[in-house]
């Protein structure tokens, strides 16, 4: 019987992890929440276990998925991105239940995934980070440990549940009267999102920039990165577009981060795929901020420029595999830019356009394209997940190369039904600084014109729209 | 002799009319348009006549004013002011011509002063010869018009509005005309307004005559319809007295309630022995042909009623007004009342209400009151609140005699004395406030207006933002040719249509299939370009219910509330009606519920009184502004 890996998420990382386990000669399980009953992951998978009616609960349960593990007979799982992957009970009830789970040990995303023992395991590998606190002392204290950091080092300053990510449980603090009135609430929110009430501060980088290491690790401990991305450009502390390697000039700091993540991940005992998190200040000063332990939804960029499968290599590696490439194997070609277009309406304030049906389907390829996606036309968007439709990575030899492919294919990606994030898109792919490379963390409240589209932009398909609308009512109702 | 060309000074203008040794024509298209198709001859065919006029040497193109600034943003989906530069490149030579309604300006209330003035300003950028007019004659409502024509350079050419009866006498034409010169100066056209083609060509003749001898050098412009048939003989009389001016239109378009056939004019004078000045016969029929094709897409809107109306002279309906009021009584079922309405009950009400001229916004108010009085029992029962301003003086004073007092007291009510005394009198309209205006406008596209923008918008405030929202999304529609653009039915499967847009660039566009989801939401698949685009369509709210532009705004909807008027604030069916009329209620009780989406919200009223009409019942689907029910205040 062929080994089977159960596939313990949905949407576009679930189409990608299956095809990586299909490609390995593995069998992949498919699980499904009722509203993805019409999934496309279900449809290529080789067997598909239904957990419930859901919403967002069954994908987020540890019984069901190891119960749907033993039932179909996988021997292991693979956690994806979001939902279970970077729960350490759930990695720890695949160490209990003899499930390879694959990704880092239970005890690396325990410690690693509190923010407060991952800062102090960077402190004590002289790690730089920005200046923060330890966790907060409940009451009264706590706020007194607040107020004086703050004394110390100014405002603003972050407020961050310790248990937190992703862009959640952070919040901007300007005085103390704000900090007295938000840390209540803020713990009271951690509490009922991650069930840790612990917060902690650190001082805020102004108009950073977000640069990430992607690296490998096999379980004797050899460690290698496969270079930076640069995923600056965010709206609410959530990453829309990434770029690989960062556009940052200066290589020798670029080197000298990537081994400096290289150092943090084996200070972290670290195992299989991770990404370490940096921000970068307006002096190209380097801070640490978080290892995520699980793929990242712009591996694909990576991907792209070292040619190395990183899906494949942490399975791999989860099955016991030595790494297969050293440092010096690992070479940089070109540029990738991922674009994540989703059922959004940017100019609402990215308001998910969930719920409606994709009636026109038409993607760009050729040369230097890349699609990972899940929709097709027909599809109707489940409104209770996220809106994430596909990922468009371009390659190129010159960053101004792949620049062109980007506009290029945006150019030629049709989807109706939803709003999507392409004609916003299409304004960055246009957009001076842009291609300049020139953007940080505040790239979009900088360029609040980029929101300035129309959503069928000429005006042959405006008067086509009159036309189809007099055709469709069987006369013009505007000259009524 | 030389064409006035646009561009001469207004004093130059007049002078060569003086000097000139034949007459002059004006091409009345958009009076062709608004009396013979409802206003619905869209730029496109204006766009094709455009050459072929330019070159057959007219004295001016009357192409904007009326209601065709209001239809070309509500109907046609053009900006007027867009429209006139268009055709200005296209016929850089023919003086352009408005029919301006005074303080009524292209509307059909009175404007305050400023807004008057901010109009004329911006329009007269286009216009050369402004005709003025005021149903009442009265000429102080006309003022602020010809001072801004003058300020701008532009030719005035003020009204005097015509009609038949005992009381309408040369004498009192003349007095008028000495009205109007004491305000405006010799340097004018005066035109003799006959929009109804009244009078016979005797009696045309009689009054031209009678104005020549007086003012031997005052150039006049005769201006009807011809209704009856017979406007050629009123033309030829008035030229043959000495008119300077006449009106006439492109034959291949004419019909039975506008202008008459140019050509005709020309050939009937010149046997006569006067020559149409400047006019080149082979451009005039040029012009006829390169349109005639296009007349068969404008047939939904030629009159129901064919056949020329002799009997225009008892019943003096304008030229402009005969077609949609014979669309109103076909559309309102009393088709068959018409010879009761036209021949007896219209004269009556037009004596009993003073005798005035029958244009609007009076010809309207004599209408209306002619319909409800055969429709509605009581005569002068339902009098309208135009009726009521007319009563009141708002328009200006009786011209010859009062209406009788029973009149007053049906419309006024018991007290009407008290009411004339008090509300009485040519309304002194205060000045608006357009920077503040601009910044509601502002708010409501979303953008800063243009100056242009702005006008149209204080003429027309609801149409005219739906005008600026419909060009947003359907882009500059005047490109489109009536076959697409007044289409009827839908187009065939894998038909092609072509059109070229605004900036000169051809496009294609393929029919594909209409796709219906279960939902009910139809997409429309059109292959633009070579392009696949995919049109959705909300599915139809009830059988033959039409998605019409909103044509009351969101604010409005509120404030009519808080008058106890209780208008749907959104697209929806009532699924509730939960008082009755004459049943008392207090402010924030429901009256009604609505559904929309499956949702259903409480309407509740904003006042205290008691509910004095309903208007909607359950079941029925309402649009944004649609009445639900009406609750006066308990006094």
């Amino acid at each position: 019987m062929k080994t089977k890996i159960l596939v313990a998420n949905r949407g576009e990382i679930a189409i990608r992890l299956i095809r990586a386990i299909q490609e390995l000669s593995y069998e992949a399980v498919a699980v499904y929440e009722s509203p993805d009953k019409e999934s496309r992951h279900i449809r290529i998978a080789d067997e598909a276990v239904w957990l419930g009616n859901g919403p967002r609960c069954d994908y987020l349960d540890i019984d069901k998925i190891i119960n749907a593990a033993k039932k179909s007979g996988a021997t292991a799982i693979h956690p994806g991105y979001g939902f279970l992957a970077e729960n350490a009970d759930f990695a720890r009830a695949c160490e209990d239940e003899g499930i390879i789970f694959i990704g880092p040990s239970s005890e690396v995303v325990a410690s690693l995934g509190n923010k407060v023992i991952a800062r102090q395991i960077m402190a004590d590998a002289d790690i730089p980070m920005v200046p923060g606190t330890e966790n907060l002392s409940p009451g009264d204290a706590g706020v007194k440990e607040a107020l004086a950091f703050a004394a110390t080092y100014k405002y603003p300053v972050m407020l961050k549940a310790t248990s937190g990510g992703g862009g959640r449980g952070i919040r901007l603090i300007e005085s103390d009267e704000q900090m007295k009135a938000e840390i209540p609430v803020a713990r009271a929110e951690a509490k009922a999102a991650f069930n840790d009430e612990s917060v902690y501060l650190e001082k805020v980088v102004i108009d950073p920039k977000h640069v990430e290491v992607q690296i490998m690790a096999d379980k004797e401990g050899t460690t290698v990165h496969l270079g930076t991305r640069d995923c600056s450009i965010q709206r609410r502390n959530q990453k829309l577009i990434e770029i690989a390697p960062s556009m940052i000039g200066d290589k020798d700091l670029l080197d000298t981060i990537c081994k400096t993540a290289v150092k943090a991940a084996k200070a972290a005992n670290y195992f299989n795929a991770g990404t370490v998190e940096f921000l970068i200040d307006k002096d190209f000063n380097y801070y640490f901020m978080e290892i995520n332990t699980r793929v990242q939804v712009e591996h694909t960029v990576t991907e792209m420029i070292t040619g190395i499968d990183i899906v494949r290599t942490q399975i791999k590696l989860a099955m016991g595999k030595k790494l297969a490439f050293s440092q010096d194997d690992i070479k940089m070609r070109g540029h990738a830019i991922e674009m994540r277009i989703n059922a959004e309406d940017p100019k609402a304030d990215f308001m998910p356009e969930g719920g409606k049906t994709v009636s026109v389907y038409r993607s760009p390829g050729g040369y230097g394209v890349r699609l990972d996606g899940f929709v097709y036309q027909g599809f109707t968007i489940p409104e209770v997940y996220d809106s994430l439709l596909v990922k468009m990575t371009v390659h190129g030899f010159s960053w101004n190369e792949t620049v062109d492919r980007l506009r290029r294919c945006l150019q030629n990606f049709v989807i109706a039904g939803p709003k999507t994030t392409i004609p916003f898109y299409l304004n960055i792919a246009k957009d001076p600084d842009f291609i300049e490379g020139d953007f940080d963390t505040s790239y979009l409240d900088k360029h609040p014109e980029l929101f300035d589209y129309e959503d069928n932009a000429n005006e042959a398909s405006k008067l086509a729209n009159l036309i189809a609308e007099i055709h469709h009512r069987g006369h013009n109702p505007y000259a009524a | 002799m030389e064409r006035i060309v646009q561009g001469t000074s207004p004093a130059e203008v007049i002078r060569q009319l003086q000097n000139s040794d034949g007459y002059h024509i004006t091409n009345t298209a958009r009076d062709l348009s608004q009396s013979d198709f409802k206003n619905r001859i869209l730029l496109h065919t204006d766009l094709l006549a455009a050459d072929a006029r330019e070159r057959a040497g007219y004295f001016s193109l009357e192409i904007t004013g009326g209601a065709s600034v209001h239809v070309d943003i509500l109907r046609k989906q053009v900006d007027p002011f867009l429209k006139l530069d268009i055709l200005r490149k296209k016929m850089p030579t023919t003086m352009f011509q408005t029919l301006c309604r005074g303080v009524n300006l292209f509307g059909y209330r009175p404007y305050p002063q400023n807004v008057i003035r901010f109009t004329v300003k911006e329009f007269a950028k286009y216009v050369d010869v402004w005709r003025t007019f005021d149903f009442m004659n009265y000429i102080p409502n006309m003022q602020a018009v010809f001072e801004e024509v003058g300020k701008a350079g532009k030719v005035n050419e003020p009204c005097i509005c015509f009609s038949t009866g005992p009381e309408h006498t040369d004498k009192y034409y003349l007095g008028k005309i000495q009205e109007i010169l004491d305000v405006t100066g010799t340097d004018i056209i005066l035109c003799i307004k006959n929009h109804g083609g009244l009078g016979t060509p005797k009696r045309i003749g009689e009054l031209v005559d009678n104005i020549r001898q007086k003012y031997p050098d005052l150039p006049i412009h005769y201006h009807g319809h011809n209704t009856d048939g017979n406007d050629i003989g009123r033309i030829v009389a008035a030229v043959q007295n000495g008119a300077t001016v006449v009106d006439a239109a492109d034959a291949s378009f004419t019909g039975f309630y506008g202008p008459a056939p140019i050509l005709s004019v020309v050939q009937t004078l010149k046997d006569l022995g006067y020559n149409a000045a400047t006019i080149d016969e082979e451009a005039v029929i040029e012009t006829s042909e390169v349109i005639r094709d296009e007349r068969q897409h404008y047939q939904a809107f030629e009159s129901q009623i064919k056949g020329f109306q002799p009997t225009v002279q008892i019943h003096k309906l304008p030229g402009g007004a005969m077609g949609s009021s014979l669309e109103q009584a076909v559309k309102g079922g009393f088709l068959d009342k018409m010879p009761d309405i036209l021949h007896k009950e219209l004269p009556r009400v037009q004596k009993e209400l003073g005798n005035y001229w029958s244009v609007t916004p009076g010809s309207q108010i004599l209408w209306t009151t002619a319909v409800s009085n055969v429709q509605g029992g009581e005569r002068y029962g339902n009098a309208s609140g135009d009726l009521r301003n007319l009563l009141l003086g708002k328009y200006g004073p009786f011209p010859f005699y009062e209406p009788e007092d029973w009149i007053f007291e049906k419309v006024l009510g018991s007290d009407w004395k008290k009411v004339l005394e008090e509300e009485g009198g040519v309304e002194d309209i205060s000045d608006m406030d357009i920077e503040k205006e601009k910044e509601i406008l502002s708010d409501r596209i979303g953008e800063e207006p243009t100056d242009q923008q702005l006008v149209l918008y204080l003429q027309h405030p609801n149409d005219a933002v739906e005008f600026f929202k419909f060009e947003a999304k359907f882009g500059k529609v005047y490109v489109l040719p009536p076959s697409i653009f007044l289409h009827e039915g839908g187009f065939e499967a894998g038909e092609t249509i072509s059109f070229t847009d605004h900036t000169g660039k051809e496009h294609r566009v393929e029919v594909g299939p209409s796709i219906k989801d279960e939902d009910g939401e139809t997409s429309v698949y059109l292959n633009v370009d070579h392009h696949q685009r995919v049109y959705t369509f909300e599915p139809e709210l009830a059988e033959g219910a039409v998605a019409k532009p909103a044509t009351i705004s969101k604010e409005e909807i509120i404030d009519l509330a808080k008058a106890g008027d209780m208008r749907a604030s959104f697209a929806g069916n009532i699924c509730e009606i939960s008082v009755e009329e004459g049943q008392t209620v207090s402010a924030g009780d429901k009256v009604a519920v609505m559904e929309a989406m499956k949702m259903q919200t409480p309407i509740n009223v904003e006042i205290d009184g008691i509910v004095t009409a309903v208007s909607a019942k359950v079941g029925d689907a309402l649009q944004p502004g649609d009445k639900i029910l009406k609750v006066d205040i308990d006094e």
